[in-house]
């Protein structure tokens, strides 16, 4: 009995160092991902200038077309993330902060995503493989519930989302496949989807009184002199429960409430999306209410 | 509680400690441990069924013994089909009622009388149809007076009950296990390494293969209309693989958790898909439940001593039998039917027993025979395995007919934005693997095992699914 226990000792301490090995191997070949994804080119990129930072979720990343700012001189880049919430904008401005990124305005979409101050676990675990080597990404994740097993147990954040993070990830990074994250500048285009979904029920959603992530980055912006823009976005005319967006408003009366801004539905690809034709049409607006360009 | 989850590798070494260092004294306290191991187990899942499964194994008890001491004819019948009816009631309630009240709705509606069944709202009891086919075996046996009823509540309950088999087998046989459980077990050192070497495989079979292959043949199988040729032989190959990787990695789990304790349980997979026809898979897949249908339906039907036709009969009986026992779905009645016509010209040539010897290749004519046997075996299998998979018969119908119809053998990203080949190179690799060392129970023992253990266990970690998390699908059965 004693040797098998030797022998059972033996295999956890062979599943520890496996662990281990492939955390370094895998943290490596993550740190020198820039192609794939806006959290990976961040964090691996050193100081950048820019005039507008867009932040925000899908309603960011589909509606703001970075290159009509360009067009008009403004140096911008559309770091919203589909499927992001402010846990994850607020990392990322925190990152880009880190990195000594000379910013001007951070236009934050902030509307639907005023509900929650989780974080959005697909989009969250794009940071995790950097966890160790970042004091700012350890601090934003270490009031999370599972926080200890994924910055302890070696490996365990990459079997955890292996999705995401996993050996597939992993491989299309050493092979240097690229994505379509960072083509447009950050700005991803939609077609007018004929199954569109073009109903959308909001009446049981209620924005936070005080959203700690909005607050957050609302507090960065402030400290670092960057002229901190919240706008709410366009979303199609069958929406129930609209005066979500008065509800935003009582809450927080410095966001700018774009939502009329594009109604018809043709120019929507889903109901919370808008197609090519529509962001171009909203960024135009703000374009000029803001830089009066 | 999945042999897969944190859950159980907590509750293992808990029991193991247990069973070693305080319950060892007797066989009678290993056991008495054992079986509430085993209920705590069962409990974890529902603990309501709890109360089924100890009514069946108490039925099953006092049956056998009733049986064993009825000095009449008449009483032993009467014991005896009280048991089968009882067990087969219970088995036909929970899973076939409401596929039989809604077919008879159907073909009624079909003849223009509209019916309304009478639908039972009842999950199923996990591994209900594992220890019912436990307690059926036992009564026919102590029946047919083949063995002797038992009289320990304690070890017959554990031999219904006994946790590593008890929601997805093996079948057990009475006179295989009962006497094992009939003695003190003593720590073998041998026999516990090669329980973890089992276990280690079975993981790897169940988390790097199976689930792994379920996330590219769900993809397909569920958007199968758009798929062209090549995506839909592929998503019948994964699926192929999904099935053998869960079932056999749960089975090699099991018996390697069996062994820990000292109790060796059936084998239940022999390398199925180097099978060379279909009368040798048969002896490869699943092999407790294919003995057990074969000597408690087969065999009394007449088995193949009678005529033709009730060779036919008896071939069709077991595999469409089989087939239901799988689920109460149609599909899974067409599966084992195909499988019964697969079968079929073997018997009728009488060459259902020619490829009993152990495979070996050469370089010559014979080996690649051998190889496109085991190629055409394979395929059938797939061919089968898309009416076992399918909803519905037209979704399988309609699959098959796409494969042929379509004509586009491109790569194809699926809706799960991966590509369809991606894990061609994986699954060569696993049969590669499989195929080197199929003359053993599994691989990683013999020579350099650690090596071996370290390369599974990197497998597990590295290159296992574990986000799009998997139910084993026999635990449904």
């Amino acid at each position: 009995m004693k040797k098998f226990l030797l022998y059972i000792a033996g295999i956890f301490f062979l599943t520890v160092l496996a662990a281990v090995i492939l955390d370094g191997m895998y943290t490596y070949v993550f740190m020198q991902s820039k192609n794939r994804g806006k959290i990976e080119t961040v964090f691996n990129s050193t100081a950048k200038k820019y005039d507008v930072v867009i932040l925000g979720s899908s309603r960011a990343n589909n509606h703001f077309v970075a290159q009509m700012f360009e067009d008009k001189g403004l140096k911008t880049f559309n770091y919203g993330m589909s499927g992001g919430h402010l846990f994850e904008a607020s990392l990322m401005l925190k990152l880009m902060i880190e990195r000594k990124y000379e910013i001007k305005n951070v236009i934050l979409e902030a509307d639907l995503n005023l509900s929650n101050d989780q974080e959005s676990e697909g989009v969250a675990a794009k940071f995790l493989p950097y966890i160790h080597c970042s004091e700012v990404i350890k601090d934003h994740f270490s009031t999370e519930e599972n926080f200890k097993q994924l910055y302890y147990i070696p490996f365990y954040r990459y079997v955890k989302f292996d999705s995401k993070l996993g050996f597939r990830e992993t491989y299309k990074i050493a092979s240097k496949e690229k994505t379509n994250a960072l083509d447009n500048l950050g700005y991803y285009p939609l077609k007018k989807h004929k199954n569109g979904n073009m109903k959308n029920n909001i009446v049981n959603l209620n924005p936070l009184p005080h959203n700690k992530y909005y607050e957050e980055i609302k507090s960065i912006c402030k400290k670092n002199n960057i002229n901190f823009i919240a706008v709410m976005t366009p979303m199609c005319e069958n929406v129930v429960g609209m005066n979500y967006f008065d509800k935003v408003k009582k809450a927080y009366p410095e966001i700018h409430n774009y939502e009329n801004t594009v109604i018809e539905n043709k120019y929507f690809s889903s109901c919370g999306h808008m197609t090519d034709e529509g962001s171009k049409l909203f960024t135009e607006r703000i374009i000029k209410d803001f830089f009066g360009k | 509680m999945f042999f897969n989850s944190l859950a159980f590798a907590i509750f293992l070494p808990i029991v193991f400690f247990l069973y070693w260092f305080v319950f060892n004294k007797t066989k009678s306290t290993q056991n008495a441990l054992l079986i509430v191991a085993s209920y705590y187990f069962y409990s974890c899942w529902d603990w309501r069924f709890l109360f089924l499964l100890v009514f069946s194994t108490f039925l099953d008890y006092f049956t056998g013994i009733q049986i064993e001491k009825s000095d009449s004819d008449k009483k032993r019948k009467f014991w005896f089909w009280l048991s089968i009816l009882v067990n087969l009631g219970f088995l036909g309630i929970f899973k076939y009622y409401n596929f039989f009240a809604t077919s008879f709705a159907e073909m009624f509606t079909s003849f223009g009388f509209k019916v309304s069944p009478f639908l039972l709202n009842v999950i199923l009891p996990v591994g209900i149809s594992f220890y019912t086919f436990h307690g059926l075996s036992y009564v026919i046996d102590i029946y047919y007076k083949r063995i002797k009823a038992e009289y320990n509540f304690i070890d017959y309950s554990l031999f219904v009950s006994y946790f590593p088999l008890l929601v997805a087998g093996p079948i057990e046989r009475a006179t295989h296990l009962l006497p094992e459980l009939k003695v003190k077990r003593e720590f073998n050192l041998e026999k516990a390494k090669e329980g973890v070497y089992q276990i280690v495989w079975g993981l790897v079979k169940k988390v790097v293969i199976a689930d792994t292959c379920a996330v590219y043949a769900n993809a397909i199988f569920d958007h199968y209309p758009s798929m062209n040729s090549f995506s839909l032989i592929l998503g019948a190959i994964y699926f192929a693989f999904q099935i053998y990787g869960d079932f056999s990695g749960y089975s090699d789990i099991a018996l390697g958790v069996s062994k820990l304790f000292g109790l060796d349980l059936l084998r239940n997979f022999n390398y199925p898909y180097f099978s060379r026809d279909i009368a040798e898979f048969w002896r490869r897949w699943h092999i407790s439940l294919s003995s057990w249908f074969r000597d408690y339906l087969y065999i009394p039907l007449g088995g193949s001593k009678g005529g033709l036709w009730m060779k036919i009969r008896n071939t069709f009986i077991i595999f469409i039998v089989s087939g239901f026992w799988h689920g109460a779905n149609w599909t899974y009645i067409v599966w084992g039917f195909i499988n019964a016509v697969y079968f079929l010209p073997l018997l009728l040539s009488n060459s259902n027993r020619n490829n009993m010897d152990s495979i070996t290749l050469k370089w010559n004519l014979d080996s690649v025979k051998v190889l496109f046997s085991i190629l055409t075996t394979f395929l059938l299998t797939c061919v089968a395995w898309v009416f076992f998979r399918a909803r519905t018969i037209t979704d399988a119908v309609l699959y098959l007919k796409r494969i042929v119809t379509s004509g586009e053998f491109s790569p194809q990203y699926l809706d799960n934005e991966r590509y369809n080949y991606e894990l061609v190179l994986m699954i060569g690799l696993f049969i590669l693997v499989e195929w080197n060392n199929k003359t053993k129970v599994e691989p990683i023992s013999g020579k350099r095992s650690w090596l071996k253990m370290a390369l599974a266990i990197m497998a597990i970690i590295a290159f296992g699914t574990y986000s799009d998390y998997k139910e084993f699908i026999y635990f449904q059965f």
